[in-house]
């Protein structure tokens, strides 16, 4: 299941002859209710109904990702008067993290095309999806599908641009196998009374551009946090048992740990920003003063605790733009993924980092260059520029 | 961080250290040729503090604030140019500072501004725009940094009058840092501001007034705790009142209008909160206004005054605007001149022939924003 590239065959289509439109794509699957009223040659067939998700993938619903626009009466601007993003970054990780190995299947459908996106921008789900690890079932909306059919210039070109966006990635399957570069670790079951808590975490810890892998409880004992600086551990109680004694030893070792109240009973060394420290060996363990229940609140706390000084990327003109940076097994290569949510080109973005990278490839979905560093103040930049839904930027050391 | 001999020499040479600060200096303004950040900004700085009469005796002993220009978005660049170069004042005009102000004497030195973003701590709000704050924290042994756009590091706001009854308000309630100090620094950036003309030592007091009150979102009954939003609502069209635990503006029948408000809002919080010395960094800028466009500059000056309103209007000229225009003139199309009410509020001369120049004249200093 790994391997497959799902397409939403629309109703529509009722002859064979828009399976043209998938030659020179990696497409290679059908998804839907009910398979197309002809054969389809090698295209594999997935049936996705809603309470019967296919053996061996992950279903999600997902949501379209966009800055909403203004005119929608709906809530356009998230706690911080920023604007409101609706994005799969935490769906796709929570996914990944609860079916580890599983493929994750993202099937929400377009907005409707009246007041929906333009037909270029259809190129950023497949991205957005691609870039976190999960799929996009590629759907259609009625506009697409009528312009498609009318052979415009418009939905022709759009429709290139998405399958130029498949063939990026498919070209990169290193990737896949590469780890996210992240000073914080967020621990949960992401089940029962915590699930929403901590859904939300990583829902919206890519609005403040900060980098966390996931990590089940079951999973920290095998673990290892050596490139975290800190570890959340999200659940209405304190650990228990192995998880307790694997997470004091890595604040014991040097790090941080964010645990509900507790987990120690001594008081504390000092007091930050309203949570208690203890001191652990050569690190701490932070206990918040209440138990969390704002997770946008949760978030900028463990963002300070945490301090911006160990940001993986900084981003700069980027307040709808969602980065993800991966690094390969030696660390000597790495990928920022930029998922741009806005619509229209991005204002010219630089990227920051505290790594001394010495070249960066940047490609878009138009064109690629390379990129030598500018010295900054806490480290190297590198001057993006403006794209448009997506860009790859691959650094070397 | 020690200082190098040329620092210490370009100090002493022009009493910058030594000497007190002379009561008639108050229209006095310094201007000082600075093409480039770096060291060579602190012998410039000197020279000019110098120039003012000294500054052993306004900060000697003393809790000195220095008031930054360090506006929202934090994570915006102007092109590819790092917001201390176009919008906010660099870190090594700060440093150059703190280097003076320790040298001569004085006992704490606190960094303040007001993030209309969030809570942060400023040294993390340093962090997002790029710069490392420990590199200004380390330079003198008292150095400390706030984000005064709530209570801080503080228990209880500080009610701050305006004499005489105020313009718009009759007083504030700001951070307690604005309050506990015993020297105010206004160090600004030279920009142009849509909605008061100016962007200058005055214009940048505004920023004292804290987000949890005077922003968008404050709260209602009492500051909200959390601060987000401009501060839109109640200072620019005044729609709506500070919280009923501060001052309410003394007549809600005013003009609601930004252009009206907003100049006499600068005035009132500059009488409630005097400055003892204005600083503009010139070195870089960047002209025009969001609304208009903007484009990255280079003036090469630094600007220093013991008066705001002086300060301000050698600027303003320096600039290539008229200190001495009113309404619909540049740079104030749209809005009522700030330097106009201070001077008439008695806070200070606006006109050039009533405001002595040392250092760089200002026709040879003259970068025409326009």
């Amino acid at each position: 299941m790994t391997g497959l590239i799902p397409f939403r065959w629309p109703a529509e289509w009722k002859d064979p002859s828009k399976l043209a439109l998938l030659r020179g794509t990696p497409i290679n699957c059908l998804a839907g209710q009910a398979p197309p009223p002809f054969p389809t040659g090698d295209l594999k067939f997935i049936r996705l109904e809603k309470d019967s998700p296919p053996d061996g993938i992950a279903v999600r619903a997902g949501v379209w990702p966009w800055v909403l626009p203004p005119e929608r009466d709906v809530a356009e601007a998230g706690p911080t008067g920023a604007p409101w993003v609706d994005s799969n970054v935490g769906t796709i990780h929570m996914a990944r993290t609860l079916a580890p190995g599983k493929p994750v299947w993202l099937t929400y459908a377009p907005p409707a095309a009246k007041q929906g996106p333009p037909l270029s921008s259809f190129a950023r789900p497949v991205a957005e999806a691609a870039a976190h690890g999960a799929r996009w079932v590629i759907t259609l909306n009625e506009r697409f599908v009528a312009g498609l059919d009318a052979g415009s210039g418009e939905a022709l070109q759009a429709w290139k641009r998405l399958a130029a966006a498949l063939n990026f990635f498919e070209r990169r399957p290193e990737w896949r196998n590469w780890e996210p570069v992240a000073a914080l670790a967020v621990v949960s079951t992401f089940e029962g009374e915590t699930e929403l808590l901590s859904y939300e975490f990583l829902n919206m810890a890519p609005r403040r551009q900060l980098a966390f892998r996931a990590v089940l409880p079951k999973g920290v004992p095998h673990t290892s946090f050596d490139k975290q600086k800190a570890i959340v551990y999200i659940e209405p109680g304190p650990p228990e048992g192995e998880v307790r004694k694997r997470l004091v030893a890595f604040a014991e070792a040097g790090g941080l740990l964010i645990s509900p109240r507790g987990i120690v009973t001594t008081p504390p060394d000092q007091t930050r920003m309203q949570y208690q420290f203890h001191r652990a060996g050569k690190g701490w363990i932070a206990v918040p003063p209440d138990a969390w229940y704002d997770p946008y609140l949760m978030v900028r706390q463990v963002h300070l605790l945490l301090g911006h000084r160990l940001d993986v990327v900084r981003v700069w003109n980027g307040s709808d733009v969602g980065s993800y940076c991966l690094a390969s097994p030696k660390g000597d290569r790495a990928v920022v993924h930029l998922i741009q949510y806005g619509a229209g080109p991005t204002l010219p973005v630089t990227l920051g980092f505290d790594t001394p990278y010495r070249v960066a490839r940047v490609t878009t979905l138009e064109s690629e260059r390379i990129l030598k560093p500018s010295r900054g103040e806490l480290g190297v930049e590198f001057a993006v520029g403006e794209f448009s839904d997506y860009a790859a930027v691959e650094l070397e050391v | 961080m020690p200082w190098s001999r040329r620092e210490w020499l370009a100090a002493a040479a022009a009493g910058a250290l030594t000497r007190k600060a002379r009561a008639a200096s108050a229209a006095t303004v310094a201007v000082g040729r600075c093409s480039s950040y770096g060291p060579a900004v602190v012998p410039v700085m000197a020279t000019m503090f110098g120039q003012l009469g000294g500054i052993a005796g306004l900060v000697s002993g003393k809790t000195v604030a220095i008031k930054i220009n360090m506006s929202s978005p934090l994570r915006e660049r102007t092109g590819f140019r790092p917001a201390w170069f176009t919008r906010w004042t660099h870190p090594d005009v700060i440093g150059a500072a703190i280097r003076l102000f320790h040298k001569a004497g004085a006992r704490r030195i606190r960094i303040l501004e007001s993030s209309t973003e969030d809570a942060h701590p400023l040294e993390e709000n340093f962090l997002i725009g790029g710069c490392d704050p420990n590199a200004l924290l380390k330079l003198a042994p008292s150095v400390e940094m706030e984000n005064t756009s709530g209570l801080g590091s503080g228990h209880d706001y500080s009610r701050l009058e305006v004499p005489g009854g105020g313009l718009i308000y009759p007083g504030f309630d700001v951070n307690h840092s604005y309050a506990k100090c015993d020297v105010m620094v206004s160090m600004a950036k030279l920009l142009e501001s849509p909605a008061a003309g100016l962007s200058l030592s005055m214009e940048n007091m505004l920023g004292i007034a804290p987000v949890t009150i005077y922003g968008d979102a404050a709260g209602y009954e009492s500051p909200s705790d959390e601060p987000y939003g401009e501060r839109t609502a109640i200072f620019a069209t005044g729609k709506r009142q500070p919280p009923h635990t501060s001052p309410a503006e003394k007549n809600p029948d005013s003009p609601r209008e930004p252009g009206y408000r907003l100049p006499r809002i600068v005035v009132d919080i500059l009488k409630a909160r005097p400055v003892h010395l204005a600083i503009i960094d010139g070195v870089e800028s960047q002209t025009g206004t969001r609304e208009r466009g903007v484009r990255p500059v280079k003036p090469g000056v630094l600007i220093a005054g013991l008066n705001p309103v002086a300060t301000d209007a050698v600027a303003a000229a320096i600039m290539g605007f008229d200190p001495m225009a009113a309404r619909g003139k540049p740079p104030f199309e749209n809005c009522d001149s700030t330097l106009q009410l201070a001077e008439e509020a008695g806070l200070g001369p606006r006109d050039p022939g009533k405001i002595k120049v040392l250092g760089l004249p200002v026709a040879k200093a003259r970068f025409p924003f326009r």
